[in-house]
């Protein structure tokens, strides 16, 4: 990762795109945890991953994006209201979203951020790593996937098998005895 | 680019007892789909014996047939080398007595609410939950790759396909099951959050050297260089995930709720098979992916295992739960093994510490499930007699079971012609000529401290009158034979354990592959 | 001396089998329980029978000394190993020839104990022991073999615990072999420290290197434990009280091997540690005589037969221990003796167990009498061992005593007349025994019908008396014995000539004569009332075995008793007050820190947080020092 890095100024068009997708999925993730809105917050969690998607295209990873957007977006969020509106949560402006220590999770969240940051700009400083187009696309990642990452891919299914038996185990009411 | 895929080498002969295992997981989950409900319980327990048994001989064929392997498998996902065939070895054979101890510990319906009245009609129509038996044997194969992943993604998956199910079981205890469903989701909870950290671990680490198979690390160490601060956070924050596996102290908490709460036989199968996976684990991020680091970690690892050490022995006194004291002392031990896993400096001291861990692991895996096997034996009309005054005067009423017990618990303590006390010495010998002195010291003390409340019960059990209405002991065939095989191990280990440490040390001959 | 060779393979190597059959069948009985009730006597039997054949395999493959190294105990530090002399042969020989005997003289003598089977356990357990002890190679192993049968010996003298007094004496026993362990270990640990390692073969080559001061301190802390065993003063109080035993384990293991264990290692270690001349062996021959004569005066008042067996055990012991400080020119005769009581001894034992066994289990000899005729061959196999002990002429008996006593005369003139004296109470004393017993009138008990006892019984008696005529001649004729041990234990200088008339010899057996002589007069031709009379002060000293416990009681437990109460009061004010302190900061700290144990998920997560922010910060600090 020593490749020759050029000067930061003037910026790429590439550049200026990820800064303001970074800006977008900051500043809706922000929005999540301040509305007074739970169905607001769920929404702003779209923007959010979706600004992160629109980051990975921009870093030629076409394949992680798709998944992002299908995944977080498609199906995590849809499950988040579902949840919502089937718990019969409050939809509408409720005034005790916010706990007593928000205070103290402030301090924490702005610390671990603090540090995360702090490691990575002090580890990426200086790495600088030119993109080839297509390197995340669906091909490569699925070449490698069969051939490098052959043994967790086929562990991951087997773990995603467990779950399922788990989750077959907790909620199935039909059991009857011999 | 062409349209074709290289189709990657798998060494399926090396593979074959992890294979084993994960096939036969998958056949007893289409058993539960296919098979009449009053026979699963026939087929799966046999299927599960069977295919341990089966990937033990395995293992045994692969080093009988070319030798202790030393390369990487499958792609360089799968490390094939002594410790990991051996540690494969004391997995099986760990599993195998955990699985015998399975009796009527699980709920009959998970599903219904404790104490309502669909539990009452599943315990009345005999119902069970068959499914057990494949989630055992997909935490075991889990185990089996966690202790032997060669580059941190396949370590991370390994750990969740053992924690997964082992979430799930733990939650199933027939009796006290709101304790055992609160144990089930704390320890879900704290997993997650562990396993968390490790990723975050290797995102790190993988920032740093550009890969993550762990010899790569291992060379960038020495080849990268400022950016040691992305190195040192990702190695801390990976230590997280492991030492929460292990049960170090800080990260030892969930260790003594879930062991009370989890079925016994579970609880048998995490004191002893998760404990010999997450120290494999452990050794080789520590050993083979940060070995050219050792001087920045030993301080902290030297740390970590006295606080495991004092505390796991300090709390372990207060305890009235003779499974939270079990719990404890299975964190002091951790502590013990961790005093060997700093005791490095060149190859041979190295091969002497790891041959020292190896058989610490068999030695107190053993035991372990041989006293958590009286524990399943000792019953209150409500299902074990779990707390300790029950159990006072056990030695008047059942004098053999009592006896057994308090051997095992003297073999924990350490007391010479146990298996104990050889396993003790010989992680302490590793780790005094390792230079960790201090740290000897401190375990000394620490063992004296587990020796008292080891000895209060073994006082409590045959000088204390028993209740009149004391506990009933119930002897299944099956768990008295694990119970006794596990005293003869310890009596074997304590005597005669030449050929145990021999095995050991020839597998940790060649240490880890590199 | 020979050197010590590594062996493995052949006979020799499995000679690890004479201890694996008794320790097998030992487990296969305590673990089986109630379901080998049926066989498990024969199991018990056939135990050392094997071994005395592994035994007698050994004893035919060419003489030499071999190490037969079995596996390292603790790597590093001990080995387990076996080391096939000519001396520890020779005692595994007496151990499962006697041993077997006595084994099968129990069939008959516990048949109608209902826990027969857990004495078998326990004797098989005693002999695998005993094996373990004196086929040992090293001293570490040794002493697991010496605390074995000190467990066995425990075990088997209070094998009738609902008898108060068996239990006591079982724990006596107990508590007064610890002083004698406690000085074996305080000697066990001196060797490590000097030497290094355990093993024979180093300690012995190396033993000229150590100091005087060291290698005496070592000889004296092993004859601490040797006293301890084989019950010699100032340790002797508890053999006297383990008669309360079954009969044949006061034969086996209170006569005829366990109490020998401690000459075995005063013999074994006697190269290094207690070398001619040297002051350890000084102590040794003055213990030997002292306890010679102090048994003998005790076995002349005891009216329990079995008692007055057990004084003379300690008598003929003392004569073993004042040979083995002899060096050398002692070792061979201290040997031959206790090879030959072990089988006069377990003879007499064995006879005094059928006429118990006849009569009724009583043990009074005044209840005795007149038994010669109801009882041949008991009687004729007692008499023959009784002959054999006072040391009538071409008996065992006869050649190892004189030898005894004509070398401790050539040491020191005075310790050779104190033995000559021994001698001479021996012969009476004994021949109190047999005329109270076989001989005058009867004076049983009305419901007491005496008979002889069956042929299990009677068959080991017959073999042992043939042991005790031949034996003693075959081993000191032409100096076989000496020879046969030499390259285990060394030769003296020139070998001594057995002098048939010497002056020593006539003397003793003129003694012997007389103490018989005063016997037949108070005992054989006088009628013995059945009720003790008050006896002189002398015979009330030896009733109260010489005032041992008395002494015991005045010397050690009264100021162990107060020394107990200034520890009380020394611990309550100052130890407690550390320990309890200590204690209670344990578990002060343990409650404490159960407290973080809050029971919520969210607490236990911040403390996993907390701890990854801590090592984090470790490792950044440590890192980058």
């Amino acid at each position: 990762m020593n490749f020759a890095s050029p000067a930061f100024w003037p910026p790429t068009t590439q550049e200026i795109v990820f800064l303001l997708l970074g800006v977008i999925a900051v500043g809706s993730a922000v929005l999540v945890v301040t509305t007074r809105q739970l169905v607001h917050a769920a929404l702003w969690l779209v923007v959010s991953f979706g600004a992160l998607a629109g980051g990975y295209l921009v870093l030629t990873a076409e394949f992680v994006a798709w998944v992002q957007i299908l995944i977080y977006v498609g199906a995590i969020v849809v499950l988040l209201l579902f949840g919502i509106m089937l718990t019969r949560a409050p939809i509408g402006r409720s005034a005790d979203l916010d706990s007593g220590n928000q205070i103290a999770a402030l301090v924490v969240g702005v610390a671990t951020a603090g540090v995360l940051v702090s490691v990575l700009v002090a580890g990426f400083r200086h790495a600088y790593m030119p993109l080839t187009p297509g390197a995340g696309a669906a091909k490569p990642l699925g070449s490698s996937i069969f051939r490098t990452w052959v043994l967790p891919f086929e562990a991951l299914s087997v773990l995603l098998l467990a779950a399922l038996i788990g989750a077959i185990v907790l909620s199935r009411t039909d059991i009857r005895g011999r | 680019m062409t349209d074709t895929i290289t189709a990657p080498t798998i060494e399926y002969l090396l593979l074959s007892p992890l294979l084993v295992v994960f096939g036969a997981a998958i056949v007893g989950v289409l058993v539960e789909a296919f098979a009449p409900r009053y026979l699963r319980a026939a087929f799966q327990v046999p299927l599960t014996l069977l295919s341990l048994v089966a990937a033990f001989a395995l293992v045994i064929f692969v080093v009988v047939k070319d030798g202790v392997p030393n390369k990487a498998a499958a792609m360089g996902a799968v490390a094939a080398d002594g410790p990991a065939l051996f540690i494969w070895g004391t997995i099986l054979l760990l599993a195998f007595v955990s699985v015998l101890l399975i009796g009527d510990d699980f709920v009959p319906s998970a599903v219904a609410v404790p104490g309502s009245v669909e539990e009452e009609r599943a315990v009345s129509e005999g119902a069970a939950h068959t499914e057990v038996y494949p989630l055992v044997l997909f935490a075991v194969g889990g185990m089996l790759l966690f202790a032997a992943s060669n580059d941190l993604l396949v370590m991370f998956v390994a750990l969740e396909v053992m924690s997964l199910p082992l979430y799930m079981l733990c939650g199933l205890a027939r009796r006290r099951r709101l304790l055992s469903q609160e144990a089930a989701m704390k320890y879900f909870l704290l997993g997650a959050f562990s396993s968390a950290f490790f990723l975050y671990g290797t995102a790190l680490l993988y920032g740093y050297a550009g890969s993550i198979d762990l010899s790569k690390i291992s060379t960038s160490l020495s080849s990268v260089g400022g950016q040691d601060s992305l190195l040192f956070i990702g190695a801390a924050v990976l230590g997280v995930g492991l030492f929460f596996k292990i049960g170090a102290v800080p990260f030892q908490m969930w260790k003594p709720d879930v062991y009370q709460g989890a079925p016994t036989p579970i609880t048998a199968l995490m004191a002893s098979g998760t404990l010999v996976a997450a120290f494999g684990a452990l050794l080789r991020v520590f050993w083979v992916a940060l070995g050219n680091l050792e001087w920045d970690w030993s301080p902290v690892v030297w740390a970590v295992a006295i606080l495991t050490m004092v505390v796991g022995a300090i709390l372990a006194i207060t305890q009235t739960d003779i499974k939270r004291m079990l719990a404890y002392s299975s964190i002091a031990h951790a502590g013990f093994i961790l005093t060997a896993v700093v005791a490095t400096a060149g190859a041979k001291q190295n091969s002497l510490a790891l041959s020292g861990i190896l058989f610490y692991l068999v030695a107190y895996g053993l035991t372990t499930v041989g006293a958590f096997g009286v524990v399943t034996m000792v019953r209150d009309p409500g299902g074990e007699a779990w707390h300790l005054s029950r159990w006072a005067g056990l030695g008047k009423r059942s004098p053999k079971l009592a006896m057994v017990l308090a051997f095992f618990l003297l073999a924990m303590a350490g007391i010479p012609l146990t298996s104990g006390f050889f396993a003790k010495y010989a992680v302490f010998s590793a780790a005094v000529s390792g230079g960790a002195v201090a740290l000897v010291v401190v375990g000394v003390v620490a063992s004296a401290i587990a020796a008292f409340f080891y000895v209060r019960v073994i006082v409590l059990m045959f000088f204390s009158d028993p209740a009149a209405d004391g506990p009933s002991i119930v002897m299944p065939i099956a768990t008295r034979g694990v119970v006794g095989f596990a005293a003869l191990a310890t009596v074997v280990l304590g005597v005669f354990p030449q050929p145990v440490l021999d095995l050991a040390s020839k597998a940790a001959q060649s240490l880890f592959v590199r | 001396m020979e050197p010590i060779v590594e062996h493995s393979g052949g006979v020799i190597g499995a000679s690890w089998l004479m201890i694996a059959f008794p320790l097998a069948s030992a487990a296969i009985l305590l673990l089986g329980g109630r379901r080998t009730n049926a066989w498990g006597h024969l199991l018990g039997v056939f135990a050392p029978v094997a071994s005395f054949v592994v035994a007698v395999m050994c004893f035919l493959q060419p003489s030499g000394r071999y190490d037969v190294g079995l596996y390292d105990f603790i790597p590093g530090v001990a080995k387990v190993g076996l080391l096939i002399d000519p001396l520890s042969i020779t005692f595994a020989l007496l151990i499962t020839g006697v041993g077997s005997l006595i084994h099968i003289y129990s069939i008959g003598y516990m048949a109608h104990d209902p826990e027969r089977r857990r004495f078998f356990a326990y004797l098989n357990l005693f002999v695998a022991a005993m094996l373990l002890l004196v086929l040992a190679d090293n001293y570490l192993v040794l002493f697991l073999g010496w605390e074995g049968v000190g467990l066995a010996s425990y075990l088997l003298i209070g094998f009738w615990q609902f008898k108060p007094t068996a239990a006591t004496a079982a724990k006596k026993a107990f508590v007064v072999n610890r002083v004698g362990d406690f000085g074996f270990l305080v000697g066990l640990f001196t060797i490590f420290a000097t030497f290094g390692t355990f093993a024979f073969g180093p300690v012995f080559d190396n033993a000229a290197k150590a100091s005087n001061g060291t290698l005496t301190a070592i000889g004296i802390m092993l004859l601490i434990g040797a006293c301890g065993k084989s019950a010699q003063l100032p340790l002797q109080s508890w053999l006297l009280d383990a008669m309360e035993g079954p009969t044949p384990v006061s034969a086996l293991i209170h006569a005829a091997t366990m109490v020998t264990a401690g000459v075995y290692l005063v013999v074994r270690s006697g190269a290094a540690f207690f070398p001619e001349g040297a002051t350890a062996s000084l102590i040794v021959t003055i213990v030997g005589v002292a306890t010679l004569l102090a048994g003998a005066i005790i076995g002349t008042a005891k009216d329990d037969i079995k008692k007055a067996l057990a004084g003379s055990t300690m008598s003929q012991i003392g004569y073993m221990m004042l040979a083995a400080g002899l060096g050398p020119a002692g070792y061979a005769f201290a040997i031959a003796h206790l090879l030959t009581h072990g089988f006069f001894k377990a003879d007499l034992f064995l006879g005094a167990g059928s006429v118990m066994h006849a009569m009724k289990d009583e043990v009074n000899m005044r209840r005795y009498g007149a038994l010669r005729a109801l009882m041949p061959v008991t009687f004729i196999t007692f008499f023959i061992g009784y002959l054999a002990i006072i040391g009538f002429p071409l008996l065992s008996g006869y050649f190892t005593k004189d030898g005894i006593i004509e070398t401790a005369m050539d040491s020191n003139a005075i310790l050779g007349w104190l033995a000559v004296i021994g001698a001479g109470i021996t012969g009476f004393y004994m021949s109190r025994v047999v005329f109270m017993t076989f001989f005058g009138s009867k004076r049983w008990a009305d419901d007491v019908h005496p008979h002889e006892s069956p042929s299990v019984m009677t068959w080991p008696l017959i073999i042992l008396s043939i042991g005790s005529i031949f034996l003693g001649g075959y081993l000191i004729l032409s100096n076989r014995l000496m020879v046969y041990l030499g390259p285990a234990v060394g030769l003296p200088e020139a070998l001594p000539q057995f002098h048939p008339f010497s002056p020593t010899g006539l003397a003793t057996l003129a003694l012997v004569a007389l103490g018989a002589a005063i016997a037949w007069v108070r005992y054989g031709s006088a009628e013995v009332p059945q009720v003790a009379p008050r006896g002189s002060f002398l015979t009330t000293f030896a009733r109260r075995d010489l005032y041992g416990d008395a002494l015991n009681e005045a010397l050690l437990m009264r100021p162990g008793q107060w020394l107990t109460r200034l520890a009380v009061w020394f611990d309550n004010k100052g130890v407690d007050g550390v320990v309890n302190g200590l204690a209670a900061g344990i578990g002060g700290s343990s409650g404490r820190l159960r407290r973080i144990q809050t029971g919520f998920v969210r607490s236990y997560a911040l403390s996993i947080f907390v701890g990854a922010a801590v090592l984090v910060g470790a490792w950044y600090v440590v890192g980058n020092l």
